[in-house]
């Protein structure tokens, strides 16, 4: 594709937007429109903007958002009417900014919870504005009254300077700042910092697992939101020359909810074209007699229906189905992981790995770790050591504290006492991120991968902790053109054979590549030691053989724990065993040897004593 | 007052969640209803809020119970504007006011000041609605069973039980008790559409302070909100609502789970 | 007509294959041992025949009823009862609630009485909340539990799991008690000893596939086999 093309390309979706908003005057008067409507809808979009980062990108579903909208406009409005600069573009930086600071204490406060608890938490807080703006601040801010006497924007950069007093430029004007602002919500979902976010509304749970910081990706996406409605609320002052109270009402942040649900979360254009429907629903039903007063009503069965069935809004509907029609047919998935044949016979005895015995250096070691839970004691002292390309498994009967050893191991949960050294350095109760960003990575045994990115996408969240580091503000670059970036993906997926699915949504792999993708996960971040939690886990007989075929090839280079049940697995993989019992290591040794072990054999059948009663 | 906060309490001690949102409706709605006799009132709002919940609930909200949290708020919330423009086209935008019942109108001398004795009133069938809620709770079959649901609802299930149905019974419970509150109130604030969002606010900040799933902690964390409201009414009115949410803020700060929660969540 | 009989089932965890065709029958007054390493599909089989999951494929019948896919409050009171892994006691009640919550949709339940005649300990404790109970005395409720409801078939999941010696022999000799009642049951354990020692017949699972069906006495008789899908 030549240059101008692909250029054309890339910018299409701006490129349509200013067409649009360019044509569109010249259509108003036709559909009954005036720039009035037209610049309240483009502020709306623009405050939906960082909306819609924030929760149909993220998931941060927060209904508070007025609270940034409303501090946004009052401050820019208070500037100008002071009068402390007649320059509107300070006044609305200093809006933007005023409000990204209150986005900082608000958010710091609501993000330490999550779902319904965050959405009222912002709520709350959002709520709080409306009292703080009646009471304490009504001085400044007008109280009940607002605060009028907004000039119309005299705008200065510098050496030259443009007077508007017209809705015509005033429309002019906010094309301009929301065709800025879409370019930058596009470049910032293109980038490494989107890729995160979008990752962390599938399954924030894994993406902190594969080292990134999540919390600082919250945090900066939910001030990222909160200047994009400091921005629309200063707005909102030069537009109506008065600064409304109402601006930091419930309904605010409600209307914009509900207009982002309507155009389509996810989309960027949904809150715009969400304003658009309801001020046109407004202005329309109004005349018609009868209804006029039901618009809102109507206005919310019709949120109520689109949230219960057609969940992607207008716009994300229309994006579903041009994917639709665009796609490839998906390629067959693998034939070994379809289907089951049950082997009714136990293969022969079995035989153990040909590797010869591990001689590197030790890489990991627990000293004396101990986790107790109450009365009952899950680990007990249990000391370690790992050596450099070593397959390890660790095994145990039931409630012998293999979970809770390797969770520990992981980081996921903190040791009652002991220590866990890496490479000599002690990682005790760092984290999962931190030790992830160290060199040790964690595959679930459950399915822990991201459904609707593709497996690119799923292989790209965990190559960009490994190319980043935990926390990278990198929102301008694309991120699927980062060369480092796409090899990482290319190789984790090769070592997993998902190069031929790259672009399949996750969703639609079959069972075993799905686990695949989980150990790929993993793998992606180049780890120097990869904990394998139950990797066999609900696979059928012929997938167990392909898994420990696999698991062998990408042993070359990395060292490796496995907690598994399936002896098979076990024997044809590991150097060694670790054998846990009552939470106790009761041997660890070669596998024949673990095999013969008279202790071990006792233990699996339990005739020795079990635990202290809690 | 301290006493519009119980009524979030007693709303919220709280089982199904999502429910929420739509009390500000529900309470909105049931006070336009009965400007009569005022135990019918109270009777009634209670009963109709019953019925509608659980109509929502069975049409409605039992779609959700899979779907991610974000849609179960969403839903609630749709629900509530519905009804509440609902309520506003029936009724019109205007606010009206619901009298005091005959028999709790007037004033009462506390010595330290004066008090209407319809909000001793109402501190006293607030008093009562608690005790009989705790009698259903801790003494019937049915509270056992919302107990122990509440704890393990598969254990429940697996005990022969058919706990959908009780959840059911949970939050119509929740909708009559918010639609009791509504009632209640209707003579000390105005009746307007928009009543609710104000009760919703608070209840929410109760039990962020008092904790999820304790009934104990809706009561303590709504007479700590009420009392907190009533000192800084006192001392500074501008700022009383602003120091709820500073509390709110701090209990979110220092204890997540509230002051008598059982989970943390995060 | 076998008390239960399950027929080429397969469960799964959302697309994770945990149980592959598997079979069993179970007649009335037998004590059926279900063996098996961890991860093997023992509580799953238990779950999925209380109907706590549903099988892909395959029949479920009791007393030759259809009850596959029905959710598991209809399968308690038809007359299955599932004493469960983690016990789940719900905490919070009394010993005394606990029990009476078990009897609530069974029409002719156990007094606490006789619960209490069973299981002295739970008497002397009856006003303990479900979280204070110690172990084994947490596991006697949930048998106890169980029993209020008069079921024609308790499942019992690792019942002596996590719990001392001199307990497991209380409670061994409780469940002896109960297979000389007469009562028709499936024991899931890894503590292989005392689930053979209380069976009249067993099954093995290994990865989702049942291994072996017959008496204990023929199991014991291949050390080999038994080490090798029971043990390492």
């Amino acid at each position: 594709m030549n240059a101008p093309a692909a250029v054309a390309r890339r910018f299409a979706p701006e490129i349509a937007l200013v067409i649009v908003l360019v044509v569109l005057p010249a259509i108003l008067p036709y559909i009954g429109g005036t720039y009035d409507i037209a610049n309240r809808i483009l502020d709306w979009g623009l405050f939906g903007l960082g909306f819609d980062l924030l929760f149909g990108f993220t998931g941060l579903l927060s209904f508070g958002q007025a609270a940034f909208y409303g501090a946004g406009g009052f401050v820019a409005a208070y500037i100008l009417v002071a009068p402390f600069t007649g320059n509107a573009v300070v006044a609305l930086l200093v809006g933007t900014v005023a409000a990204a600071i209150i986005g900082v204490i608000i958010g710091y406060l609501s993000l330490r919870r999550t779902g319904i608890y965050f959405a009222m938490l912002t709520l709350a807080f959002g709520e709080m504005f409306v009292f703080l703006d009646f009471s304490p601040l009504a001085r400044w801010t007008g109280g009940e009254n607002g605060l009028s006497g907004v000039p119309e924007p005299h705008l200065e950069f510098g050496i030259f300077s443009i007077d508007i007093n017209d809705p015509a430029g005033l429309y002019w004007l906010l094309v301009v700042i929301f065709v800025v602002g879409f370019w930058l919500a596009r470049r910032m979902i293109a980038s490494p910092f989107g890729a995160v976010l979008r990752a962390i509304r599938e399954n924030g749970g894994r993406v902190a697992a594969v080292g990134h910081d999540v919390p600082k990706y919250k945090m900066t996406v939910f001030v990222i939101a909160a200047a994009y409605a400091g921005l629309a609320g200063g707005m909102l002052g030069l537009l109506q020359g008065y600064m409304p109270p109402d601006a930091f009402y419930l309904d605010t942040s409600g209307q914009l909810v509900v207009q982002t649900i309507i155009g389509g979360a996810g989309t960027l254009i949904g809150p715009l074209v969400g304003a658009a429907v309801w001020l046109y629903l407004y202005t329309l039903l109004q005349n018609i007699a009868g209804i006029g007063a039901l618009w809102k009503m109507i206005l919310g069965i019709i949120f109520v229906l689109l949230v219960t069935i057609f969940r992607r809004g207008l716009c994300g509907g229309a994006v579903v189905l041009w994917r639709r029609l665009r796609a490839r047919p998906a390629p067959a998935p693998d034939a070994a992981s379809a289907g089951a044949e049950p082997t009714r016979t136990a293969p022969e005895s079995r035989r153990s790995t040909q590797r010869p015995p591990p001689t590197g250096p030790v890489v990991l070691a627990t000293r004396n770790l101990t986790k107790r839970y109450g009365g009952l004691t899950a680990v007990d002292d249990v000391s370690f050591e790992l050596r450099e390309g070593e397959i390890r498994a660790v095994i145990g009967p039931n409630g012998a504290g293999k979970s809770t050893f390797f969770n520990m191991l992981a980081n996921v949960i903190p040791p009652t006492s002991g220590t866990i050294e890496f490479k000599g350095d002690d990682i005790t109760g760092l984290g999962a991120t931190l030790v992830c960003q160290r060199g040790i990575s964690k595959s679930f045994q459950i399915n822990q991968i991201f459904p609707s990115l593709t497996v690119r996408e799923n292989l790209r969240i965990a190559v960009l902790a490994r190319t980043y580091g935990k926390f990278r503000a990198s929102m301008l670059r694309a991120v699927d053109r980062d060369a480092a970036v796409n090899a990482g993906i290319d190789a984790a997926a090769a070592a997993v054979q998902l190069d031929e699915r790259l672009d399949t949504p996750a969703a639609e792999l079959a069972y075993g590549e799905k686990r695949r993708l989980e150990i790929g996960l993993a793998l992606a971040t180049r780890p120097q030691i990869l904990l394998l939690d139950e990797p066999t886990a609900g696979m059928s007989p012929a997938e167990r053989v392909d898994t420990v075929r696999l698991l062998r090839r990408i042993a070359s280079g990395v060292t490796i724990v496995i907690v598994e049940h399936d002896m098979d697995v076990v024997f044809g993989l590991a150097d060694r065993i670790t054998v846990l019992f009552n939470g106790r290591k009761i041997a660890e040794d070669a596998p024949d040897a673990i095999q013969a072990n008279p202790d071990v054999r006792a233990a699996y059948l339990g005739s020795q004593a079990t635990h202290e009663p809690a | 007052m301290g006493l519009t906060i119980i009524f979030g309490a007693l709303g919220v001690v709280n089982f199904a969640h999502g429910a929420l949102y739509g009390l500000g409706a529900y309470a909105g709605f049931v006070t336009y209803e009965y400007t009569d006799s005022f135990v019918a009132a109270m009777a009634d709002g209670a009963a109709f809020l019953l019925v509608v919940g659980i109509i929502i609930e069975r049409g409605l909200i039992r779609l959700y119970y899979q779907r991610p949290a974000e849609d179960q708020i969403l839903v609630t919330f749709g629900i509530g504007i519905v009804l509440v423009e609902g309520l506003r086209a029936i009724f019109g935008g205007l606010n009206r006011n619901m009298p005091a019942p005959s028999w709790a109108a007037g004033i009462v001398n506390l010595h330290v000041t004066l008090y209407p004795t319809y909000r001793i009133d109402v501190l006293a069938i607030v008093a009562v609605a608690l005790v009989v809620l705790y009698f259903v709770l801790y003494r019937t079959r049915l509270g056992l069973i919302v107990r122990a649901g509440i704890e393990d609802q598969l254990m429940v299930n697996i005990l022969g039980i058919n706990v959908t149905r009780t959840f059911l019974t949970v939050f119509g419970l929740g909708a009559m008790a918010a639609g009791l509150a509504g009632v209640i109130n209707a003579p000390i604030t105005t009746v307007s559409p928009d009543m609710g969002a104000d009760i919703l606010v608070q209840s929410f900040v109760v039990i962020v302070i008092g904790g999820v799933g304790s009934f104990w902690g809706a009561v303590v964390g709504g007479l700590i909100a009420g009392e907190i409201l009533a000192i800084t009414a006192m001392i500074q009115p501008a700022y009383s609502q602003v120091m709820l949410f500073a509390a709110m803020a701090l209990v979110l700060i220092l204890r997540p789970q509230g002051l008598f929660g059982a989970e943390g969540r995060q | 007509m076998s008390l239960l009989e399950i027929d080429a089932i397969n469960t799964y965890y959302g697309e994770a294959h945990a149980l592959f065709d598997v079979s069993m029958r179970i007649e009335p007054h037998e004590v059926v041992a279900l063996l098996g390493r961890n991860g093997a599909g023992k509580t799953t089989t238990l779950k999925t025949m209380m109907g706590v999951m549903a099988p892909k494929s395959g029949a479920i019948r009791f007393n030759g009823q259809p009850i596959g896919g029905l959710p598991p409050y209809k399968i308690a009171r038809m007359g299955l009862q599932l004493v469960p892994e983690e016990r789940r006691i719900i905490g919070s009640l009394t010993v005394e609630e606990n029990i009476t919550l078990a009897g609530l949709s069974e029409p002719k339940p156990w007094p606490p009485q006789r619960v209490y005649e069973m299981f002295p300990r739970l008497g002397e404790r009856r006003r303990s909340r479900g979280r204070e109970l110690s172990g084994g005395e947490q596991q006697m409720l949930a048998i106890a539990r169980a029993l209020v409801r008069e079921p024609q078939l308790i499942l019992l999941d690792e019942p002596f799991e996590g719990l001392a010696p001199l307990i497991v022999q209380d409670l061994l000799g409780i469940c002896r008690r109960l297979a000389d009642e007469g009562r028709t049951i499936i024991i899931v354990e890894q503590n292989v000893e005392a689930a053979l020692s209380l069976s009249h017949r067993c099954y093995i699972l290994n990865n989702g596939h049942v291994v072996y069906e017959g008496t204990p006495r023929n199991l014991r008789d291949d050390p080999d086999f038994m080490h090798r899908h029971l043990g390492i």
